[in-house]
């Protein structure tokens, strides 16, 4: 009974959010809710995408991208540009190819305009994803100049992955998480969840979608 | 696609179709399934072509990404990640009716199950595969892509289901766990015994333990944890002759001693066989001890606590390309036929193509004092790079060498122990894979008071912890598995699971994903800070080459 309120809130909350909800191309999300025991069996509560705001207390953490470079995520952020970011790892096997190639889909639609966003993909298994594994994984998307990869030491990602407020200790229980901030005054989504290219592409700025 | 080849592939098809008009897994399903396992692997139908699927409003996923084995595991168990859950495949899964396993606080790593449906049959199975309808018509997870299969090799794919995971597994019968621990002829007798001693007590502890375990687990999910206690039995292999005839010992031994896994071994220049033997044989090799290890990307079921001195090789090859003052040249002294010699080729290739040149040096078994000394003379602009074990350290010239900078492999070396002479302590550092004595001490405590409480006398620490930690590991994997013994599971268990704070041993840090097939990445570099003595401390930070 308590799952299922939790079920009615969510798609309360889901509706109640309005523009992206409502222009979601299936009308999954309005099955799924309507079906909350079935959901509930499979245990897959990722399936709705949640979409919130979050406030995100970046302190100075330095990461290192895929070709060396040794970056502030700040400064990165400070550009005048819309940021996604996403957290991955390069062997991860179930979530994060399905979060890369949403990123890789992404980059296509936006065509010409993508050299206008930050496509941001940070490893939270800093260890093994070597700058270099790094680069053979970009290349694998075919990432485009505005798509990088970071990585750094553990505490590195770590404080990246807290700031975020993605961090679960281990990386065997992340989840899928995708952050979106417009601008560098602007609030930051979060959603929960597989958001598809649609999703995120929603979220640009008018006149940004326009460029395309 | 040109008409000749079109052609092809579609009498490709029709032969494909003939074959499958009886459902290929009820008459010889060997060759119907084996195309099945080439999809389910790698993501490749009979033809070539790549396995293509999608996800609702999401990008196609084509050939390997969109290979069943990716989120379902090469065992098809699933897995846990986060808050996704990835149900079972096998074919005890898929065609019998779905049976929940709540979770709890004693289940973190909670068995993944199949929701609560019916039993899948042939049709409503490839609905599953090709529309994301489960067998009671209700839509599957978007992470499942649909996948758009012709019906031969859709008959291909449900072959391999049928047999995915089926039939015992040697070494797992009769409320046995049989385990091998093996031992080449040329391992070092002592590490050999300390490794051995730790394994016996090991396995003698967990079976005190299970004897009782009827008396008084009666019922419920503690029950269900205890039920895995069978008895453990280890068998020393132990290996005997030249390198060429280990194979045929090990399949000769695998023959009378059927065995689950490998817990740990031990040997001294060459591992390359037994890594083969375990891959080949696709048995589960957990080796905490190999200072060699074999680095084959794409394999399987080895998996190494590190590198060894591959990864010290690497470290040295950063170290010299990031220091400000680089050598002039590298010179590099090691024995032939010894796991340094490996090492050298591998720091060679990364020094030269960094535009630093390398000198070889190598040792023959019978060299001299003599021949040792003049291997190691060096100029001022030099670096020297030393694999070489104690009893050639030892007898290195008493004079302090002319090289700037001598970098000692601690693995061959003894770390901290490594019997220097006087002179030469000051200059030298070296790469040192595990974590750092006061990084260690706490978690040490555990496994060395578990050897004072069992009588183990410690006569190599470094084997003995990471022998005991290995066993640990192995332990709480199997409790995972809920009685589930089936060797691609094991492997997949201690891929989701190794890398906790409690086991690491002498490591800073032991973790696997998917693939990795070593925990350990880094290493320090240490300078001793006494004229004499063990005491060490760090040059630089941790480092991951």
């Amino acid at each position: 009974m308590k799952q299922a309120m939790k079920f009615v809130a969510l798609a309360v909350a889901l509706l109640a959010q309005g523009p992206v909800q409502a222009q979601a191309p299936a009308a999954a999300p309005q099955v799924r809710a309507a079906d909350p025991v079935a959901a509930h069996h499979t245990r897959i509560s990722d399936e709705i995408v949640q979409r919130t705001h979050v406030q995100v207390p970046l302190g100075q953490v330095q990461l290192v991208r895929e070709d060396g470079m040794s970056v502030s995520l700040n400064d990165l952020l400070l550009m005048d540009r819309p940021a996604y970011v996403d957290f991955i790892y390069t062997t991860c096997t179930a979530l994060c190819p399905i979060m890369s190639a949403t990123f890789a889909a992404l980059q296509d639609k936006l065509g010409a305009a993508r050299d206008k966003v930050n496509l941001i993909s940070i490893s939270i298994d800093p260890e093994e994803d070597t700058p270099r594994r790094l680069r053979e994984f970009r290349k694998k998307y075919d990432a485009g100049d505005e798509w990088h990869f970071y990585t750094g030491s553990l505490e590195q990602s770590i404080a990246a992955q807290r700031a975020f407020g993605v961090f679960t200790g281990d990386k065997m229980q992340h989840a899928p998480v995708t952050l979106f901030r417009a601008a560098p005054d602007a609030a930051w989504v979060r959603f929960d969840g597989f958001v598809t290219p649609e999703d995120l592409y929603r979220e640009l700025p008018k006149p940004q979608a326009a460029v395309k | 696609m040109n008409p000749g080849r079109r052609a092809r592939r579609l009498l490709a098809c029709g032969v494909l179709l003939v074959a499958a008009a009886v459902p290929a897994w009820t008459k010889g399903p060997a060759s119907a399934a084996k195309v099945g396992e080439h999809i389910f692997r790698d993501g490749v139908l009979a033809d070539g072509a790549p396995l293509r699927g999608h996800r609702e409003g999401g990008p196609e996923v084509l050939g390997k990404d969109a290979a069943c084995v990716n989120c379902h595991g090469r065992s098809g168990m699933g897995v846990v990640e986060g808050r996704i859950v990835i149900p079972p495949i096998t074919a005890a899964a898929l065609f019998h009716p779905g049976e929940r396993l709540a979770p709890s606080a004693e289940h973190v790593h909670v068995l993944p199950t199949p929701p609560n449906r019916n039993a899948y049959t042939d049709e409503t199975l490839a609905r599953a595969i090709r529309e994301g309808v489960n067998a009671d018509g209700r839509t599957l997870d978007y992470a499942m892509p649909r996948y758009a299969l012709d019906d031969a090799s859709m008959q291909a794919v449900v072959a391999q289901l049928h047999q995915l995971s089926t039939g015992r597994t040697p070494g797992a019968v009769n409320d046995e766990l049989n385990f091998a621990t093996i031992i080449t002829p040329d391992a070092d007798p002592l590490a050999r015994d300390a490794m051995l001693a730790v394994l016996r007590e090991f396995f003698a502890q967990k079976n005190d333990f299970s004897r009782d375990d009827k008396a008084f687990i009666t019922s419920g999910s503690v029950q269900r944890r205890f039920r895995v206690q069978r008895r453990w039995i280890l068998h020393e292999w132990r290996l005997t002759g030249s390198p060429e005839s280990w194979g045929r010992q090990l399949d000769q031994k695998l023959r009378t001693e059927p065995i689950f896994a490998v817990i740990s071994g031990i040997g001294g220049a060459n591992w390359a066989p037994v890594h083969e033997f375990c891959e080949h044989r696709a048995i589960p090799c957990l080796f905490p001890n190999v200072d060699l290890p074999v680095a084959a990307e794409g394999d399987f079921y080895p998996v190494y606590f590190s590198r060894g001195v591959l990864l010290e090789a690497d470290l040295i090859a950063a170290r010299l390309a990031t220091r400000e003052a680089r050598p002039a040249r590298v010179v590099q002294v090691f024995r032939k036929g010894d796991i340094g010699a490996s090492a050298a080729i591998g720091l060679r290739s990364a020094l030269e193509a960094g535009g630093v040149p390398v000198v070889d040096r190598a040792l023959s078994p019978g060299d001299d004092d003599r021949a040792l000394g003049s291997a190691a003379q060096t100029q001022a602009g030099d670096a020297l790079v030393l694999w070489l074990r104690g009893n050639d350290l030892a007898r290195l010239p008493p004079a302090a060498p002319a090289a700037a900078s001598v970098l000692v492999s601690g693995l061959m070396g003894g770390e901290e122990a490594a019997p220097m002479p006087a002179a030469w302590r000051e200059a030298m550092y070296m790469p040192y894979v595990y974590a750092l004595p006061e990084e260690r001490r706490v978690l040490l405590n555990f496994a060395l008071g578990w050897f004072r409480a069992r009588h183990i006398p410690v006569v190599n620490e470094r084997v003995q912890v990471d022998t005991y930690i290995a066993c640990s590991i192995l332990a709480e994997n199997l409790i995972a598995t809920h009685g589930t013994f089936l060797r691609d599971f094991l492997v997949e268990r201690v891929e989701a699971m190794i890398g906790t704070d409690m086991f690491r041993g002498n490591y800073k840090r032991l973790g696997l994903a998917p693939g990795q097939r070593f925990a350990s990445k880094g290493g320090y570099f240490v300078r001793f800070t006494a004229p004499q003595g063990p005491a060490i401390a760090p040059d630089g930070n941790w480092m991951v080459p």
